[in-house]
């Protein structure tokens, strides 16, 4: 036994929720609305169909070796050389996509709150904090994620509902949004916020019961849409498809128009950004857990403890290579674009090779 | 063996330095007294002469060619730390003794917000610092030139929020900033008071900066601000509506059409009065809405979008101006289709005035938009289409009054 099986299935649908929940909420409901202004939330909710479909590739893989590691797997069904490139390619895709998640979170922060701290300090000390808890295992990393989840959902839910009563019908008409639009790149551009679901691929092998992946992945992927699709309408319905292009954050602005009922707090943001830090946390951890943890496998390395702090000056290295924060978000649509072929195609690409030629791990039964 | 331990714990050691250190964020840390809290600030057009007055700071004098006939005079309210009181124990006498003034007032001029505020940091010591801003006053004369700067500056300032007014003002905005009224210890909370207090009254919309800028940029609709000016010397009062046209102030309103526009948009709770003559005789008597319901219907006819907005309203009679007529529930319907007509008719001009400025406040585009969206993407588009189109558009007014009670009295 390769290891230690005691995710339950709500457990690994945590993971799931607090990995894909992160730095994308505060600019999503701005990429949908310039994909197809007042038809924001379909192409939100197509970016969670399209996304669902990726992890559903994923999930069946794990299912089929259920206790192997995904770099084991994809070695078996592509052959040594190819399948060894393939989680490279992989392993590569979120350490750029931690360290890009690492370098918003700190252009967030010194945006709007911290306007004297340096990027550099924000940025290094979040990945220091993703590679310290990241040099834990499997269980606590579990833990970390289940610990946090509430404190995620429940205050977004609260901000949400809050300003969902200031929200305006004639914002969110016609459902399927008003010419000119572009639903595709849209589609795409959400779908790629959405690629932490691919945490699941180092998930399954450690659940008590990985029979159950499907349902963890359905209950995980369905609150992660639900939330993604409300905070869209939300935000569209409160302040229009117009006023929403004007805004780079337009979620954390949402967040500033919130009172909490009887004056007790005039504007959320704080709060809300406080949450947010915890959000980005897990997924940055996430992602970078991912790295570490499929890099070692590759390796063949017993401990990926050393591996993590190894693995830190390049992630802040590239984390800076952005030269500004527009560039940063061009940066960020292209890597998360072409990032939709390594979470869905290649997995689909392997499901389907694994099927022609008949590979299959371990079951449980036998 | 020892050493090895030894290492990891000096290690560990240092991260938790590190973390200690930086989590708490200190670097950011700023004392409330080293702020200069910006309450309140007001636009004016600057004085011919102004290009001479300021300070260049972020350009060489001259250099800047954005129109200097347009500069702008920037006055803003400072809170003055100490004297405004926290609770009802701390007023009276200790608040007196260096003068009782809670804000300070300062004055400078600029080519574009930031330019103003710049010249105005050099003059006060402590960083300014916008989190508390919450009444911005523009005078109409600048309101008239537009406000893509001054909408560019608030938008991309983080402290600035969303719940803030902005007031037009008749006359200068520097005097409704240097007015300070009796009820309130700092001027613009007693504006901001003003302005709560009329929404739940019913008698303003809730119009906040956030909402203007929503109107403003959505593609039918048009944004409008509460009108105000100086009353005396240190009173403000709300004089009706400023409507724009995209960010160009184009027409002012009075009270009455502050009614009115609640009326059409079917806002709660509905706070306006009426006068109506009872038909034959010389006696009027008051009507007090009391709730309201607005249905706008938008169809296409002959190609053309015909609005048609139902109003319902339910109210009581307040005051009778002479003892003539007695009140019984003949004469109380009989007010009501008077009324009706009465409202018919001055719905019609109001909506007429914005047409002749192409100002479709109603938000009328919103519902083509949204609800007649084939129509729209065939031959709207755009929100200056729009804005050419709203002139002709074709808009029923259907009007029902109830009148439920009449107070305390019997007749």
């Amino acid at each position: 036994m390769e290891y230690p099986k005691q995710v339950t299935t709500i457990q690994a649908a945590a993971i799931l929720i607090s990995t894909v929940i992160g730095v994308g909420v505060l600019p999503l409901p701005l990429f949908a609305v310039r994909s197809a202004n007042t038809g924001a939330p379909l192409v939100t909710l197509l970016a969670v169909l399209l996304s669902s479909s990726g992890l559903w590739i994923v999930t069946k893989l794990g299912m089929r070796f259920p206790h192997q590691a995904f770099t084991q797997y994809s070695e078996i069904i592509l052959g040594k050389w190819p399948g060894r490139i393939g989680s490279a390619i992989v392993i590569l895709f979120f350490a750029v996509l931690s360290s890009l998640a690492a370098r918003e979170f700190g252009e967030v922060v010194i945006t709007s709150v911290l306007k004297k701290t340096p990027l550099e300090v924000t940025v290094i000390l979040m990945l220091l904090l993703a590679t310290l808890a990241a040099r834990n295992d499997m269980t606590t990393f579990t833990y970390i994620n289940h610990l946090y989840l509430p404190i995620i959902l429940g205050p977004a839910i609260l901000i949400v509902a809050l300003s969902l009563k200031n929200a305006n019908a004639d914002f969110l008409l016609p459902v399927w949004g008003n010419e000119p639009r572009e639903i595709l790149n849209g589609v795409l551009i959400i779908a790629a916020l959405l690629q932490g679901s691919f945490i699941q691929t180092i998930v399954i092998p450690a659940m008590r019961k990985p029979q159950n992946a499907m349902k963890a992945c359905f209950w995980g992927m369905f609150i992660v849409g639900f939330l993604y699709i409300t905070i869209v309408i939300a935000a569209v319905g409160v302040f229009g498809p117009e006023e929403t292009k004007q805004l780079l954050w337009p979620t954390l602005e949402l967040a500033k128009t919130t009172t909490l009922p009887g004056n007790i707090l005039e504007r959320l943001d704080a709060a809300f950004l406080a949450i947010w830090v915890t959000a980005v946390f897990t997924t940055i951890f996430s992602s970078y857990y991912l790295t570490i943890h499929l890099a070692s496998r590759l390796f063949g390395l017993r401990d990926h403890r050393m591996l993590s702090l190894f693995v830190v000056p390049f992630l802040f290295a590239m984390a800076m290579t952005p030269q500004s924060i527009l560039q940063m978000y061009q940066v960020i649509e292209i890597v998360g674009k072409f990032g939709l072929l390594i979470t869905i195609v290649y997995p689909l690409l392997l499901l389907l090779v694994a099927s022609v030629r008949k590979k299959r791990g371990m079951q449980d039964g036998g | 063996m020892g050493g090895k331990v030894r290492l990891l714990i000096l290690f560990k050691g240092i991260v938790l330095l590190l973390i200690c250190w930086s989590l708490s964020g200190c670097w950011d840390r700023q004392e409330i007294e080293e702020r200069a809290v910006i309450l309140g600030i007001g636009i004016d057009q600057a004085e011919p002469d102004a290009e001479k007055k300021e300070l260049p700071l972020a350009h060489k004098r001259g250099q800047l060619h954005i129109p200097s006939g347009k500069m702008i005079r920037l006055t803003v309210q400072v809170a003055v730390p100490g004297r405004i009181p926290l609770g009802p124990g701390m007023g009276g006498g200790e608040s007196s003794s260096g003068g009782n003034k809670t804000v300070w007032v300062v004055s400078g001029v600029g080519h574009t917000i930031d330019d103003a505020i710049n010249g105005l940091q050099q003059r006060i010591a402590p960083p300014l610092f916008f989190g508390h801003l919450r009444v911005i006053v523009v005078s109409e004369n600048v309101a008239k030139n537009g406000l893509v700067n001054l909408n560019d500056f608030f938008r991309r300032n983080p402290e600035i929020r969303r719940m803030s007014w902005m007031f037009i003002s008749k006359g200068k905005a520097m005097d409704i900033m240097k007015a300070s009224p009796q009820l309130e210890r700092v001027p613009t909370i007693y504006l901001m008071t003003t302005m709560d207090q009329s929404v739940k009254m019913g008698r303003f919309p809730n119009d906040i900066l956030g909402l203007f800028w929503s109107a403003t940029s959505a593609k039918g609709k048009e944004g409008y601000l509460p009108y105000c000016e100086l009353d005396g010397q240190n009173n403000i009062k709300i004089r009706g509506l400023a409507y724009f046209r995209s960010d160009k102030l184009v027409g002012t309103t009075d009270g009455v059409d502050i009614t009115l526009f609640m009326g059409i948009m079917g806002m709660n709770p509905s706070g306006g009065q009426a006068y109506v003559q009872v038909p034959g005789k010389s006696e009027y008597l008051e009507y007090s809405g009391r709730s309201r319901k607005a249905l706008t219907k938008v169809d296409i006819q002959d190609g053309k979008p015909h609005v048609r907005v139902k109003i319902m309203i339910e109210g009581n009679i307040r005051e009778k101006s002479d003892e003539t007529v007695k009140l019984n529930h003949d004469v109380i319907q009989l007010m009501e289709r008077q009324l009706e007509k009465d409202a018919v008719k001055m719905y019609q001009d109001f909506i007429q005035r914005t047409q002749e400025k192409g100002a479709d406040i109603f938000g009328f585009g919103e519902h083509i938009r949204s609800r007649q969206w084939r129509y729209w993407d065939a031959n709207v588009k755009t929100k200056e289409q729009w804005q050419k189109m709203y002139p002709d558009l074709k808009v029923d007014i259907q009007v029902q009054v109830q009148i439920r009670r009449v107070g305390m009295k019997a007749v």
